[in-house]
């Protein structure tokens, strides 16, 4: 695999005297699935929080790039090549799935601040929104409303509108959860396609997906990383087993 | 060509009560009525502020409680100005629309920062430091307010008959026109997205503020060219004008009419208005023990309105068409 695209290095976080994030170290190759894995509590959402941006680390270093994003908005880092997918789905309800394409494709041309043409109707971008779409498996869906779709369609959606601008490195904050063993296959078969398309840093709790996915992983246990690696050298690590599979053996 | 079409059939409620507002002098004057001129000048007015503050409440979904403010400024600009003896109506328009778009600017970024009950209260707040501001002017007539002169608009006598009517039908078919092309445009859309879902939309890279700013100062503007035709109309500018009630009226115009619907907010300012003036007559025929009170009355249909059709009127009666057309087929 390539050289690190996303690195994060000692990582601290504290809110009042719980320490959510100790020292966490992580870096995504390029081209890569990196699973990020720990049990409830561990801290996932608070270190993707300080990844995105909307929570600031108290010491340490994000770099997207070789560029420190450790200060940058959310903002910024978006146009400098992070998306992200949201644990509950976050798309735009009162609108069709089209709809949701465009707007994701006129912000990926920065182009949304203008006053005239009807959005809607501009070909031009109903032809990049058609690109979002198919990229999911969505573009049969494209007139329905998004409130009308299945749970399963909107995770879809949710991942099109994550992978829109496209991105270096995409967060997934946990793209299988709530959807039904069919479901789950299918978001599994997606993710896979993209494989080599972008670097993708992949939260989920269901451990059949993490394992056909990820090329290596890192787990994350009261806030730090205490361990990181292949899916065979995970499953084989001791501290691992213990702390978190070690319910199972 | 299509896209000039595309406005028009965008919302043809609205465009058939600007052409009804249009046509009414030709009733009027046949009929001897020109007191329901002034009625429906002012109607227009309001009708147009809620327009305005429509672009921000529901399209939006910024519930700002001090527009009236805006309509206020633009009242003073031109009473001011007129004062001073810079009487040019086009002039004071512009200076007009200008301070509003500054003060809308100022407003709308200190309150933007905040979202839901704290939004309405430092909109209200604002709106009220102005009206107490205007009030403290004692050489602007203070709490008495001032009579002023009709402006000079160089190719138009607006004593001429109905040259008044006609400039404000413009400026309601101007603010008609730029609403259905913003609402639809990519500004629009991605206006009406973060009211939507406004995580989402941050996630794409695209900065909320900037564009509801961009939609607040917009919206501060209509209604300051409302309040500087409302100057020339009542030939006399007081505080009275910007009295917070007025921005509630503003905002139950639209709830009235239809929340994000470009024809809601001018429905709603003709429906607020009929029921105001008749309301009270209907009452002394059928329940005379309420015609003193119709004021109860009138909040009873506010209430069912907004409770049983969610969109308003205009939703209402796409309610009822769809049942009538299911009904049918």
């Amino acid at each position: 695999m390539g050289k690190p695209v996303l690195e994060i290095g000692g990582l601290h976080k504290s809110f009042g005297a719980l320490q959510a994030t100790r020292d966490v170290n992580l870096a995504v190759n390029e081209g890569e699935i990196h699973a990020l894995i720990g049990p409830n509590g561990a801290g996932k959402t608070t270190l993707i929080a300080q990844i995105y941006g909307s929570l600031k680390p108290d010491a340490g270093q994000i770099l997207l790039q070789g560029e420190d994003i450790t200060a940058r908005s959310v903002e910024e880092r978006v146009h400098l090549g992070l998306g992200r997918s949201f644990q509950i789905s976050n798309v735009l309800m009162d609108f069709t799935v089209l709809e949701n394409a465009i707007i994701a494709e006129q912000a990926r041309q920065q182009a949304a601040f203008r006053f005239w043409k009807p959005a809607f109707q501009d070909r031009e971008l109903i032809r990049g929104a058609g690109k979002i779409l198919t990229r999911v498996g969505l573009e049969d869906r494209r007139d329905r409303l998004v409130s009308d779709l299945a749970h399963g369609e909107r995770r879809l959606l949710e991942l099109a509108l994550a992978l829109a601008a496209d991105p270096v490195v995409v967060l997934l904050d946990e793209p299988m959860a709530g959807a039904g063993p069919e479901e789950t296959q299918n978001m599994t078969q997606i993710i896979k396609q993209l494989k080599g398309e972008v670097s993708i840093l992949l939260i989920e709790h269901d451990m059949d997906a993490v394992f056909q996915l990820a090329d290596r992983l890192t787990v994350l246990v009261e806030g730090t990383t205490i361990a990181n690696g292949t899916p065979a050298e995970i499953s084989a690590n001791a501290a691992v087993r213990e702390a978190y599979l070690g319910s199972e053996s | 060509m299509q896209l000039i079409k595309g406005w028009f059939t965008a919302a043809p409620l609205l465009w058939l009560i600007v052409l009804l507002f249009a046509l009414f002098p030709i009733y009027t004057t046949l009929a001897d009525l020109p007191f329901w001129n002034d009625v429906a000048m002012r109607i227009m007015l309001l009708g147009m502020a809620a327009m305005g503050l429509n672009l921000v409440l529901g399209y939006g979904g910024m519930v700002s409680f001090g527009h009236a403010a805006f309509i206020g400024i633009g009242a003073y600009v031109t009473g001011i100005a007129n004062f001073y003896g810079l009487d040019n109506g086009w002039l004071q328009i512009a200076l007009a629309l200008g301070i509003c778009a500054v003060t809308g600017m100022i407003i709308g970024f200190l309150s933007l920062r905040t979202s839901g009950i704290y939004f309405i209260m430092i909109t209200l707040a604002f709106a009220q430091m102005l009206y107490f501001f205007f009030v403290s002017l004692e050489q602007f007539g203070g709490d008495d307010g001032m009579v002023m002169n009709r402006s000079d608009f160089v190719f138009i006598d607006l004593w001429a008959p109905l040259s008044l009517y006609y400039m404000i039908v413009a400026a309601l078919a101007l603010t008609a026109l730029l609403l259905c092309v913003l609402v639809h445009s990519r500004f629009g859309v991605t206006l009406r997205a973060l009211k939507s879902n406004q995580s989402r939309v941050e996630a794409m890279g695209l900065n909320a503020l900037r564009f509801r700013i961009t939609a607040y100062m917009i919206s501060a503007m209509i209604c300051g060219l409302a309040g500087a035709l409302f100057a020339n109309w009542q030939e006399y500018v007081s505080p009275d004008i910007m009295h917070w009630t007025r921005s509630g009226e503003l905002m139950i115009v639209i709830v009235l009419g239809g929340l994000a619907t470009l024809a809601g907010p001018l429905l709603g300012a003709v429906v607020f208005f009929l029921l105001e003036e008749f309301l009270p007559e209907i009452l002394a025929h059928i329940l005379p023990a309420y015609a003193e009170n119709w004021l109860l009355v009138f909040g009873l249909f506010l209430i069912a309105v907004v409770l049983f059709g969610r969109g308003g009127l205009i939703g209402v009666s796409q309610k009822l068409r769809a049942r009538l057309g299911k009904g049918a087929g």
